[in-house]
């Protein structure tokens, strides 16, 4: 039997090279603020919501309800508010690209970097900063803040807080800054990446 | 080869000529963005000193010459007193960057020659100077109307050597000036500070300036503010007519355009330390002095605003993200920023692609106005968006002044 040809799932394959696209034309910084904006524009497609309590909106995540998981599937709620998502939804495209291609795009790193980097977005949203481990979080992570904030719990304003990822590696990263703005202790976001790959804390202001 | 026409002769049906000088490079960008228009169908030449403007007109006829005073090497005035001699049939407009609204243009274009207060209106400038390439009268330099003050702070403020003769129906004097400073008058039999008293006391009259390589002796030893003060003070209790417009103490109060007019005596750096831009902050900046970093930007922002035409002033992340921004119209400053990142990011690119090195201050021109980029520091870039007509000088100068605070300002 002849080996089965692979197959490129070409929506994800094209966002790949988009990024490096972006990059190169652009530059990094460029191209992370149009990432980021690009999430931003879809979560204000999402319809605002509230809940009567906390426990409602855990019991919408663990039910695939919540808006946040429409973006990334079901989080486990670890105790206080904070989340950890078993899957990092980009992983089938990494995977796609990697089983095709090999390799990566060249400049991801770059990119990773560039997204840590304390700025406007990072501080308005309470992401990256040490937190991101792809460009793919440059996506991720404000798209979930901004759906975040399109949510209340009885009456008040929801505050995502991005603390820590993990990438297909196991290479883990920690938003140290907002982990401490959140009041959350490091070795907790430590452990919860030991199972999961990205870890987040809701807080109501 | 055919030869040059005589200024005044044959050139009617030819492009007039104007000469800019000016020792600060942003100022000649300005005027020869300013004057390359279609209206005055002129072509532009450009000098960076007196020495320079010279060389040009002896081997180019020019029609106006439109000159700093304030310059490193000749001043303006001197330049003005040697074109005079040797070329008299050509215009010279002097720009000053005193404060004092006497110096509206409107009222600069007497006898011939003309007085332009930075910072100008780049509409009235260009009125002015129209109107002064267009007049073939031959510049008489002989001041009638403008204050006796204005033109010895003229002298002073240029550090001109030169002697001004005044002279009214019924007296008349001469002020001698060395480097800018009052060193000595003569009026009737008298001399020394009292004959400078007696002159400035003299109201209308003819004013003419003369080179002089030295005064004929020094017998005032007093500072130019001084005298001029003291001047008006006897002028005052005298009930003598007083200089109309003149305004000492708006001379000392505030300086519009400090970049021009304090450039030769250490005026950035005591610019930077009025605005707390001196040394870096610290990396760790406390609350407090995040707050006062905004409001210093705030306030940066707000003086480019100021400039007329200016109507947009934002700082940008590279990543496109608003740091900052005032706008005196209704636009999208957080589109504006997105959109600005893209194209600075792509400019860049290009320039890191074709071996360029970073991206330097620069313009985009449209139909309605200019849009100036400039990069502060890594991390952050400045979009001004302005009218046509900007004065787009002062706009760079702006930005050269502030670059370093509002670098620290955008550090997060």
């Amino acid at each position: 039997m002849p080996e089965e040809g692979k197959i490129l799932d070409i929506a994800r394959i094209s966002f790949l090279n988009m990024i490096k696209e972006m990059m190169t034309l652009g530059g990094v910084a460029a191209a992370k603020g149009g990432l980021i904006r690009n999430a931003l524009a879809c979560a204000e497609k999402i319809k605002e919501v509230d809940y009567p309590d906390f426990d409602a909106f855990i019991e919408a995540i663990r039910n695939a309800t919540n808006p946040i998981t429409m973006i990334e599937g079901k989080a486990e709620h670890t105790g206080d508010g904070i989340f950890g998502l078993p899957a990092c939804p980009f992983a089938p495209a990494i995977s796609n690209y990697t089983e095709v291609f090999g390799s990566l795009p060249d400049g991801f790193a770059e990119f990773t970097e560039e997204f840590n980097k304390p700025g406007p977005a990072t501080s308005r949203y309470r992401i990256g900063e040490g937190a991101g481990v792809s460009p793919f979080c440059a996506v991720h992570q404000p798209l979930r803040s901004a759906i975040g904030d399109r949510i209340t719990i009885g009456g008040k304003q929801v505050r995502i807080y991005q603390l820590g990822c993990k990438s297909g590696a196991g290479k883990k990263g920690f938003a140290d800054r907002l982990i401490e703005e959140a009041g959350v202790d490091r070795s907790v976001v430590d452990a919860v990446l030991d199972n999961h790959m990205c870890c987040y804390c809701v807080k109501l202001e | 080869m055919t030869d040059m026409p005589e200024v005044g002769e044959s050139m009617s049906v030819k492009k007039k000529k104007i000469l800019v000088v000016d020792d600060e490079e942003d100022m000649i960008w300005t005027l020869r963005n300013c004057l390359n228009h279609e209206a005055l169908n002129a072509d532009i030449l450009t000098a960076s000193s007196g020495e320079e403007a010279l060389g040009i007109m002896e081997d180019t006829p020019v029609n106006l010459v439109l000159t700093d005073i304030r310059m490193s090497g000749m001043s303006g005035l001197d330049l003005m007193l040697e074109i005079r001699e040797r070329w008299p049939s050509t215009s010279v407009i002097v720009m000053t960057a005193f404060p004092s609204p006497e110096y509206k243009s409107e009222v600069m274009r007497l006898g011939g020659l003309h007085y332009i207060e930075k910072p100008f209106d780049i509409v009235e400038l260009r009125q002015v100077v129209s109107e002064a390439v267009n007049d073939d009268r031959s510049f008489a330099g002989t001041v009638v109307g403008v204050s006796l003050s204005d033109i010895v702070q003229v002298n002073c403020l240029s550090q001109a050597t030169a002697a001004l003769e005044v002279t009214a129906s019924d007296r008349s004097g001469t002020i001698y000036f060395e480097k800018g400073r009052i060193v000595h008058a003569e009026s009737g039999g008298e001399t020394g500070v009292e004959a400078f008293y007696r002159i400035m006391e003299l109201d209308g009259g003819k004013i003419s300036s003369k080179k002089v390589a030295k005064p004929p002796e020094k017998s005032i030893d007093l500072p130019c503010e001084a005298l001029i003060i003291e001047a008006a003070r006897r002028r005052d209790e005298s009930g003598s007519g007083q200089d109309e417009g003149f305004n000492i103490e708006a001379l000392d109060a505030e300086d519009p355009f400090p970049a021009l007019s304090r450039a030769d005596d250490g005026g950035d750096e005591q610019n930077a330390e009025d605005s707390g831009g001196g040394e870096a902050p610290p990396s760790g900046k406390t609350t407090a002095q995040e707050d006062e970093m905004d409001g210093n930007l705030r306030d940066i922002l707000g003086e480019f605003t100021t400039i007329p035409g200016v109507n947009t002033a934002c700082l940008v992340g590279r990543d496109g993200f608003l740091l900052d921004s005032i706008a005196t119209v209704n636009v999208d400053t957080e589109m504006i920023g997105a959109i600005a990142s893209s194209g600075f990011g792509a400019s860049e690119s290009m320039g890191r692609q074709l071996g360029k090195g970073n991206m330097a201050m620069t313009m985009i021109e449209y139909e309605q106005g200019p849009v100036i980029f400039s990069p502060v520091g890594d991390e952050a870039f400045l979009v001004i968006v302005a009218d046509r007509d900007s004065n787009l000088g002062m706009i760079r100068l702006k930005i050269k002044k502030h670059a370093q605070e509002i670098m620290e300002s955008a550090a997060i």
